[in-house]
This record gives C-alpha cells, sequence and structure tokens, in this order.
C-alpha cells in the first residue's frame, strides 16, 4: 500500500513539475515580485549616495510589497556591482542602480564591455553636481576667476584632488583645465572624504566636492565654481555661482558634468516585470517625502522617463569621450612642469 | 557643551526601548561577531534597513551595540576554536587559543570580554569629551604619517612572529603581495587579474582570514583524527573575577585603549592595526617577552582592548568631522545620514540632543557588552563540547555563509578556500599566519599613502621628513629596523650592559 502511496506522490510531483515548468514563467511574471528584489549598488555602504538609494528602495519596495535591500558590490570603479548583475538572471530581481562611472566611463576606458543598450531602464533617480571648492580662509585667490588667474600663474604647482584617477570628477575637473588653460597636480584619493581631510590640513590647495562632502564641511570652504550648467544646481552650493557664470563653458552640458544614477535592469527581462518595477519607481520618486529626503541630503531627483534613457546616455557617453582627451592633456602638461 | 549635550540626549536615550534595542544589539553584535565571517561591518548592514523605521537614536543605539558587540565577539570564536570570527581578533587568538589549550577557557573568554568593555569605555571617554579636539589632530595626520604608521605596523610582523622572525616576514611579505592583486588606484590599471573579472576588486579580506585561520584549523582538526570523540569539559559557572583580572593589569589596559583609540581617530587605520601594534607593545614592554604566544593574559588584553577602544575612537572623526573613521563607521554614517542628520560640525551644535544619545548609547553598548558578554561565557564555553564530527561542519557552513554573505559572491568561497590550504600547508611548516593578514591589511594603505605623498610632494623625498610626526615616526621605524636586524647575540650583550647600567644608576644617585 505504502509502495502505490508513493507512486501516487511521485506521479503528482511529475505532474505539478511539468505543469510548472509549462506555466512557470507566465505566473512568475504575473504574480512578480513574490520575494525580496535587491539593488545592485556599486559603492562602498555609508555614503550619501546609498542612502539616497535606500531611501528610493524602501518607498518602491513598499509600493510593491516586498523588500529592496541595497546590496553594496564594490570595487573597480563600479565594474564588479555590473558583473554580478550581469551573471544574475533577467527576472527582475537584480536592479542595478546604475552609476554613470561604471556604465559609460569604464567601457570608455575600455575596462567594461558593456554599452547603455545591455540594459532596459526604470527611471533616472537623481545627480549631484561637483563644485570647485578650496578653504574658507584661502589667501591666494577670492573667487573663481582669481583663482584660475592663480594656476595659471603657478602651472603645476597647485595640488587638488578630484576622487579617484580618471573618474568622473577628475574628468570634468581637466577639461575645465584645459578650458581654461591651467595646469594643476591631481593627487587620487579613494574616497574624497580623506581628500577633504587633507584640504582642510592644507596638504591640498583646492578639490572637487560633491554635495555630501560640501554639506558635511560647508563652514570650511569657499565654493569657487559650481560645475553644472543646471540653474537649480547653485542651491545645492548655497547660491554659488556656475562656472558659466564667469564666463567658462566647460564644454559638458545636461548631465554630462554630473554624478548620475539610472535604474536598470539586464536586457531580457520580461516586459511585465519591467512595467511594474517602472511603476513603483515612478511612484516612489513622485512622493514628496521621498523627493524632500534626496533634496535634504543635496541630491537632485532627476525624474527623466524610461523613453529618454537612450538618448540621455548616447549624449554622455559622446560628452565624456571628448573629455577623456583631457587627462591625457593634464598628464601632459604636467610633464613639462615636472 | 558636553554636559548640555548628555542631558538633551539622556531624554533621548533613557526609553525603554531605546535601551532594550541596545542591549538587544550587543548581543546579536556578539553572536554575529562570533560567527567566521560575519563582523561588525556585517550586522550593521543587515540590521540599517531596520534602523530606518526607528526614532534617530534607539536605532543609532541599536546600530552601534552591533558596533561594540561585534568588535569583540570574534575573540571568543578566536580563543575557543582558534578561529577569529573577524579578522579584528586575529590578534588574540595569538595567546588566547594557547590560554584555551592549558583550560583557561572561561578566563580567557571573560578576560577578552572584560577587556573589550573597558577598552571601549576608555575609548568612549575621549569620544564623549575630547571629539572635537581629536578630530583636529587626526587633521593633522596626511599621506606622509600614514605611510610612517604603516610601516610601523609592518614592522610588528617581526614581534608577532616570535623566534620565527624570518619565516613571519615571508609570511607578511606574502600578505603584501596579496593586497597588491586588482585595480591599482592611481592608474586605474589591472594588476595580477589576469582578465579575470572577479579578481578586479582584489582579495577580500574576510575571505583570506576565514579561510587561513578557520579552514586551516579545520583541516587540521580532521587530520589529527578523534573525530567521534565526545571532549571532556567540565560545565563552568558565571564569574565577574575577569574584570578584577584585567583591572589587576591596569597599565597594559589603559596603553592598549590609548593605542586603540589613537588608531581609531586615523581614518582608514582601523581595528586590525590596533590590535596587532598594542600587542607587539604589550610583548616589547614585558618582563617576559619570550612568553608571549603561550597564552599570557596580557596578550589578550592587549589586543581586546585596542580593537574596542579603536570604535570609540572611530566615531571621532566619523561624528565630528563626517569622515568614517573605518568600514563600520561608514556604514553607521550613512544610517546617520538616512535618519536625516549629517555629521559633521553642524552635527554638534544644532543637533547636541542627538550627539548626547549616541554618546550615551556607545557607553551603555560596553556596559551591556560586559554584563551580557560575561552571563554567556558559560554558553560560549559549552560548544567546545561539541564532537568534531559535528563542530567541524557546523563552522565549515557557517565560514561559508558568513564569507557569501560580504558581498554574496561565490568567487569568495573559492578564495577562502584556497587560502584555506595555503594556510594549512604553512601551518604544517610552522610560518606564522597573522604576519599574512598585517600584509594584507596594511599593504593597501602603505603604498598609496606613499605614492599619494610623492605625487604631493613632487616626488620629493623631503615630505617624510619636513613634517614633524612623520618625521620622528619613521626615526622610530629605523631605530625598530636595525634592532631586528642585529645579531641575537649582540642583542643580548646590548640588553645585559642596558639592565646593568640601571643597576648602577641608583648607586650613582646615592649619598653623594
Amino acid at each position: 500500500m505504502l509502495r502505490g502511496f508513493s507512486k501516487i506522490v511521485a506521479a503528482s510531483a511529475l505532474a505539478l513539475g511539468g505543469a510548472g515548468l509549462l506555466a512557470g514563467p507566465a505566473i512568475a511574471q504575473s504574480s512578480f515580485p513574490t520575494r525580496r528584489i535587491e539593488v545592485i549598488y556599486p559603492w562602498t555602504p555609508g555614503t550619501p549616495t546609498y542612502a539616497v538609494s535606500q531611501i528610493i528602495a524602501n518607498a518602491m519596495g513598499n509600493n510593491l510589497g516586498v523588500n529592496m535591500p541595497v546590496v553594496a558590490k564594490t570595487g573597480a570603479s563600479g565594474v564588479n556591482a555590473f558583473d554580478q548583475a550581469l551573471a544574475q538572471p533577467a527576472d527582475g530581481y537584480s536592479v542595478i542602480d546604475g552609476y554613470v562611472a561604471p556604465l559609460v566611463i569604464s567601457p570608455l576606458f575600455k575596462k567594461a564591455n558593456w554599452n547603455c543598450g545591455d540594459f532596459v531602464p526604470l527611471y533616472s533617480a537623481t545627480s549631484n553636481a561637483f563644485a570647485v571648492v578650496s578653504r574658507a580662509d584661502e589667501k591666494r585667490w577670492t573667487d573663481f576667476p582669481s583663482f584660475i588667474k592663480y594656476l595659471k600663474a603657478h602651472p603645476g604647482k597647485t595640488r587638488y584632488t578630484a576622487s579617484a584617477q580618471l573618474s568622473l570628477p577628475h574628468m570634468v575637473m581637466a577639461k575645465v583645465l584645459k578650458t581654461v588653460g591651467a595646469v594643476a597636480r591631481n593627487v587620487p584619493y579613494n574616497d574624497l572624504a580623506d581628500g577633504t581631510k587633507d584640504l582642510r590640513s592644507g596638504l591640498l590647495d583646492w578639490m572637487v566636492v560633491n554635495p555630501g562632502i560640501y554639506r558635511a564641511n560647508k563652514k570650511e570652504f569657499r565654493v569657487l565654481a559650481v560645475l553644472s550648467g543646471l540653474k537649480e544646481v547653485s542651491k545645492i552650493y548655497d547660491g554659488a555661482k556656475r562656472a558659466q557664470d564667469y564666463g567658462v563653458d566647460i564644454g559638458l552640458h545636461s548631465l554630462a558634468p554630473m554624478g548620475w544614477d539610472w535604474w536598470l535592469v539586464k536586457k531580457g527581462t520580461p516586459a511585465p516585470v519591467v512595467a511594474k518595477l517602472r511603476a513603483a519607481m515612478g511612484k516612489a520618486l513622485a512622493e514628496p517625502a521621498v523627493h524632500n529626503k534626496i533634496l535634504q541630503i543635496g541630491f537632485v531627483p532627476t525624474s527623466y522617463k524610461p523613453d529618454q534613457y537612450s538618448k540621455v546616455c548616447t549624449s554622455v557617453r559622446q560628452q565624456l569621450q571628448a573629455a577623456m582627451g583631457a587627462i591625457t592633456w593634464e598628464t601632459n602638461e604636467l610633464k613639462k612642469y615636472h | 557643551m558636553m554636559t548640555g549635550a548628555f542631558i538633551a540626549g539622556a531624554g533621548l536615550f533613557f526609553t525603554p526601548m531605546t535601551v532594550l534595542m541596545t542591549a538587544l544589539g550587543c548581543l546579536l553584535g556578539i553572536v554575529i561577531g562570533v560567527l567566521p565571517g560575519l563582523g561588525p561591518l556585517m550586522g550593521i548592514i543587515l540590521l540599517t534597513p531596520l534602523a530606518f523605521h526607528l526614532p534617530p537614536v534607539e536605532a543609532m543605539g541599536l546600530l552601534i551595540a552591533v558596533y561594540v558587540g561585534g568588535s569583540c565577539g570574534g575573540a571568543i570564536s578566536a580563543i575557543l576554536v582558534r578561529i577569529p570570527g573577524t579578522p579584528l581578533a586575529a590578534a588574540t587568538l595569538l595567546d588566547g587559543h594557547p590560554m584555551h589549550l592549558k583550560g583557561k577557557s572561561r578566563e580567557a573568554v571573560g578576560l577578552a570580554i572584560s577587556a573589550s568593555a573597558m577598552g571601549g569605555l576608555i575609548g568612549g571617554l575621549f569620544l564623549v569629551f575630547l571629539a572635537p579636539l581629536l578630530a583636529a589632530v587626526a587633521l593633522r595626520f596626511g599621506p606622509p604619517e600614514y605611510f610612517a604608521l604603516t610601516l610601523l605596523g609592518l614592522i610588528s610582523i617581526a614581534v608577532v612572529s616570535g623566534e620565527e622572525t624570518t619565516k613571519g616576514l615571508m609570511a607578511g611579505l606574502m600578505g603584501l603581495l596579496v593586497a597588491t592583486v586588482g585595480a591599482d588606484p592611481f592608474s586605474s590599471t589591472y594588476r595580477f587579474t589576469f582578465g579575470y573579472n572577479p579578481l578586479l576588486g582584489g582579495f577580500n579580506i574576510v575571505a583570506i582570514v576565514v579561510g587561513l585561520f578557520a579552514l586551516s584549523e579545520m583541516f587540521i582538526q580532521i587530520t589529527s583524527g578523534h573525530l567521534t570523540e565526545k571532549p571532556q569539559v567540565p560545565w563552568v559557572k558565571t564569574s565577574f573575577d575577569s574584570i578584577g583580572a584585567a583591572l589587576s593589569r591596569w597599565v597594559n589596559l589603559l596603553r592598549s585603549s590609548l593605542i586603540g583609540t589613537f588608531f581609531g581617530i586615523l581614518p582608514g587605520a582601523g581595528g586590525v592595526i590596533s590590535a596587532f601594534t598594542s600587542y607587539a607593545v604589550a610583548r616589547a614592554n614585558s618582563k617576559h617577552p619570550e612568553l608571549f604566544g603561550t597564552g599570557v593574559e596580557d596578550g589578550v588584553i592587549a589586543s581586546e582592548a585596542a580593537n574596542n577602544a579603536c570604535c570609540g575612537g572611530a566615531m571621532i572623526p566619523t561624528l565630528a568631522l563626517a569622515i568614517p573613521g573605518d568600514a563600520s563607521t561608514a556604514v553607521l554614517m550613512g544610517a546617520l545620514i538616512l535618519l536625516g542628520f549629517f555629521p559633521g560640525p553642524d552635527l554638534f551644535s544644532k543637533h547636541a540632543d542627538v550627539v548626547g544619545g549616541i554618546f550615551l548609547a556607545y557607553i551603555a553598548a560596553n556596559v551591556f557588552l560586559l554584563v551580557l558578554g560575561i552571563l554567556l561565557t558559560p554558553f560560549f564555553v559549552s560548544v567546545i563540547k561539541i564532537r568534531k564530527s559535528y563542530l567541524i561542519p557546523i563552522v565549515l557552513l557557517l565560514s561559508c555563509i558568513g564569507t557569501y554573505a560580504i558581498q554574496g559572491s561565490a568567487f569568495d568561497l573559492w578564495v577562502m578556500l584556497g587560502f584555506g590550504v595555503v594556510g594549512y600547508i604553512l601551518r604544517r611548516f610552522d610560518y606564522p599566519l597573522a604576519p599574512i593578514v598585517i600584509g594584507a591589511v596594511l599593504g593597501p594603505i602603505c603604498e598609496s599613502s606613499l605614492r599619494r605623498s610623492l605625487i604631493l610632494s613632487g616626488n620629493n623625498v623631503d615630505i617624510f621628513f619636513n613634517r614633524p610626526i612623520s618625521a620622528a615616526i619613521l626615526i622610530i621605524d629605523i631605530a625598530l629596523i636595525l634592532w631586528i636586524a642585529l645579531p641575537r647575540g649582540l642583542k643580548s650583550t646590548i640588553r645585559g650592559r642596558a639592565i646593568g647600567l640601571m643597576k648602577l644608576a641608583p648607586e650613582k644617585g646615592g649619598p653623594d
């Protein structure tokens, strides 16, 4: 009798398994999500950008009825996180917090072999514009024009940091320096917070900061120029002028001179799953509480729609390709003075 | 200012839920720390989403207590099963495990917990009363000072290697070599990655430590046999006498706590360096340095007091300058930002109540660590009663879970296995393993500080000698290297003459 019962159980299991295999994808898509969705974040946890991602993920998770932990996978300027995300199935349970560095810059430097088309966009999340700052008590210059004048008079002498070598802030700053014809010595720091310490102690002469670093140290800094063409960005830096307000066109427009992230899923993710994720993210970004929290940290919610992704990504790629030349220029110019 | 902050913070901290959350965090931290691979960092990351829904001081109390408990928990497994639950406890096993082998398991665990809690409290006093002042000291440490300090840390390899200095240095060099794998931060080129993407981020330090210590120990246990024998270990009672034992060695306790706090306030230095440096200093100052490594109490006190004092120290630049002292405080800082408070000078002036609440939570976490840790010691010690045939699979499973959880990377599991095999082979040939950890942790800081210093100075080495702090540390480095390089016979002669001179000194200063 037991043997008969076992056969029935086995046959039932086989039948259910077979039916499950056939109906699985359709059921999975209609009931999505049934478990937690990971947001793969490419930087160290604990930074202001991590906090922003967690705020969006929490609101989005509430809309979807599942947890959305932000999982930090660090290393190799974000390439590691993208690699690991691409190794996951295209089922919508791994959302990539797609920062410009691993998405656009790493492929430009041939450190990664993907392009914008390998991902399906949800929404753009935030942007953070950079600014050039010096110590608040700096006597050698008072504003951006006198700063540029000093740099030109002392080529290769001042020391600055713009985060890691070949990072976006470094590319943007090199482009600014090339545009105005000034040369300074870049000192790479993996973490801008460490650079801040050395600026405050006098080892560095000036640096490029993001809103989080500015917010935490604003009394110690004098903002010389905001490196963005967007007017609203000045507010983040307490009304400081943009480079273009001094007549300096850095040649980078829209999102190109700024850090930004676009939340993405792997190409091949089923359309109904993408639609659900998009709806949840769109709703989350539209919530006033989420919007205000992001602004409070110093970031600007961008809310570009999915259909704008391709255009924005391609345009940024083209502009940054031009900015790459500025780093080569900086390296060559520095050799003349050392 | 601090009194006002305390009074304002007391209202936020002394609520039943906040106190309960702090106690719960401490308990979770100890357990997370005990498990191989899972350390305070992972504990804080796991609990941050929960903290997001709590009031600020309650949330920070929970997370800070995990940080404090987790920084100590690793010592328990280091002592009892020779597996540091976290890299922080790698120095603790040098004397902690030999104490266990001598049948002093309860004493060793109790001592580690007492020293941790008291070290944490001493670090806390600095945090509470001198945070802004010490933050200013941290600013004086630039790349040249970091280079000199990390060099000092690397020299400590020779000290922790005991009699096996050459083997220790070789192991240290292996650690340095391992640390070079991955993306070069200065040129963004890849080193020793062989076109294999998982190597881009280098080897994860947790995978290295778990592999070297936990897996190699399990391999040794397996090959040594007696897998089904039940160890005859008597049940131990809860006893608070370890507090007295730690306090009786107050010079070491205080010195180690100061070393821990000092390394804590230097962003990026961290608890691992502080523990090894403190251990090396304790050994150098001991009347019986030759006994270190054989199960001396001072060894356990030195490393544990330092790595927990480091927590208080690391919170100083985090809160006062918004510059995280280590990876765990970086996540704590992120949680604080998530809760709507930006660290930095403004936090002290605009939200003194929250700062006061955080300070109280940190102090309470250390008190909970002392009480809960000692109460739970009999439970932890009972783990060693488990038969090897059960214990080994459990440890291996937990090692895999802990290592995988760090980055969700299967590659890290292979790294862990690889270092497990390397650790097993090295131990078979009597090579010390701790120097590999020191090399792997200090290597990247030492290299980047050297290169950054040279860029800052335009390739002029004067930068290391023009700055007083850097120059002073480098002179100590050079003196220590010369001392280590001296032949053993010459060292004994110098020591003998020095002792002779010290004996003569009182006579000279006598009646005349």
